[in-house]
Order: structure tokens, then sequence, then C-alpha cells
């Protein structure tokens, strides 16, 4: 069996024998809170560095980026009022009202919750690639964490086809490694992202 | 650009990752955890020298006005 199932598949064996729960990151950890309540409000996909550390690159980060659907300002406010009652609070602005035209803006909002975690980068799905991303998200038993991630293809095409810094080139050539990526998929995403960005 | 020796060095450790199942997770989450541990000491120890207050206000505000602007 080869390529993208037979990844997913071995990633699932590998974890049945792999994750005790103390063996979580502190940026595990973290993910997995703030997804936790926003999946009660809106589908979501974590998508580029995180997705390769989370599969075991050794590297920091400052932020986890999170593409999520597009809400109207109602929505929305039930959403950051959920992430405020759990001591998220956003970078930008305490109101929901402006947050949401940051988001309306195709601009990104960073919840942080303590000085010394991560940031939470979250963006609305702005185009057809984002929401197609979202359409076809996926969980990667490997990280042992239990949220949503965008597809490890487009994660790779990403940053070879768009990022391109050392960094992401790294992250893709692990991402590559661990999940003996599929390269027709890769070369689709990449010609859907020359197409749309 | 980086050095090549740390291409092999990502490569290396992704082939561990892939290859040692049980053992990657302990180790990752040991190195991750000690990054936060260590960047969160150094932060301490700044707002507790003369000034640190202030120079962790102005690092607060640089990091909005980043946000913001991107």
């Amino acid at each position: 069996m080869g390529g993208k199932q037979g990844s997913y598949l071995n990633a699932f064996r590998l974890n049945q024998v792999m994750e005790p729960v103390e063996d979580r990151s502190i940026l595990d950890k973290f993910c997995m809170e703030f997804c936790s309540l926003v999946e009660k409000h809106v589908k979501y996909i974590i998508v580029s560095g995180f997705v390769a550390i989370a599969a075991g690159r050794k590297r920091a980060t400052e932020d986890i980026d999170v593409i999520i659907e597009s809400l109207d300002k109602e929505k929305f406010i039930r959403l950051h009022g959920e992430l405020i009652k759990n001591h998220f609070s956003c970078i930008q602005s305490d109101s929901a009202n402006e947050v949401h035209s940051y988001l309306k803006d195709n601009l990104s909002v960073r919840y942080v919750r303590e000085n010394n975690e991560p940031e939470m980068e979250v963006k609305f799905a702005k185009d057809v690639l984002d929401n197609l991303q979202i359409q076809g998200r996926i969980k990667i038993p490997l990280t042992g964490i239990d949220v949503w991630f965008g597809s490890i293809e487009m994660n790779i095409a990403y940053k070879e086809e768009y990022l391109k810094s050392d960094k992401d080139l790294e992250d893709a050539k692990h991402l590559r490694i661990v999940f003996d990526a599929n390269e027709e998929k890769i070369n689709k995403c990449k010609e859907l992202i020359r197409k749309y960005r | 650009m980086r050095d090549a020796t740390h291409m092999e060095h990502v490569v290396r450790w992704a082939r561990f990752v892939k290859e040692n199942p049980t053992k990657w997770k302990a180790q990752h989450t040991e190195f991750i955890n000690a990054i936060y541990e260590k960047a969160g000491s150094a932060l301490d120890k700044i707002t507790q020298m003369p000034g640190g207050k202030e120079k962790m206000r102005k690092l607060r505000e640089l990091r909005i006005k980043a946000a913001s602007s991107r």
C-alpha cells in the first residue's frame, strides 16, 4: 500500500504504541485547548509550522497558525466570548467587533493566554484554496494530538512553492520523510497555489 | 542560507522519528518544553532587572504593533 493512505495508516499504527498523555508538550497542550474551544463554533485547520512540529520537527515557534471558516459578526462574537471566558485574550483588541473587522479584512489576529506561551494566529479562510483545505482537513494520529490539520501534501506544497525560507524548506523535508508524501498530490497542490496565490 | 549540515541534521532526525515511533515523542517534548521554560525564565529575569518592567512593556507594545501590521 503506497501514497497518502498508506502513510496515514502507518502513522496510525505508530500511534497505537506511542502516546502516553504525559508526553505532550507545552505546544501540544496549548493547541489542543484552543482548538477544543474553536471546534464548538466553526471548522478550523492547523497549518504551516506546527504541522511539522507536531509531527516531530525539532524547532521552536512563536505562533500556531489556524485558519477558520469565515464567520458573521454574531457567530464570531460567540466564539470570541468563549475564548475570553477560558482565559485567552486577543493581542490586537479586547473588542470582539474590532477583532472581527480585522479578520474580515483578511488580517490575522493573535490569541494568547500567558506571557510564556505561544500565540494562536487566527485567520478567516479567504479564498478557494483555504476552503478546500478546510474541506479536506485531517487528523494525524502520529502527532498524538486530537486537532484538525491541513493535508500533509498541501503543507509541503506551501512551504516549497510559496514560503520557501530555509525554515520552511526544512519543515517540508521533515514532512516528506516522516509521511512518505505523495509527489503527485504535492504537485497538484502546487498548481492550485500558483493559481490562487 | 544555512550550513548544509543543518539540513543533514533535519533529515537524520526525521528518519529517527519515522524509525523510532516509541522513542521520538519523549525527546521531542523535552526539547520543546525546555525552549519555553528557558524563554520564560529569561523573561522573568528581565522583569526583575532595573527598568525591567518598562522593557517588558515595550516588548509587549512591539509585539502588538507587529501583530497588527501583518
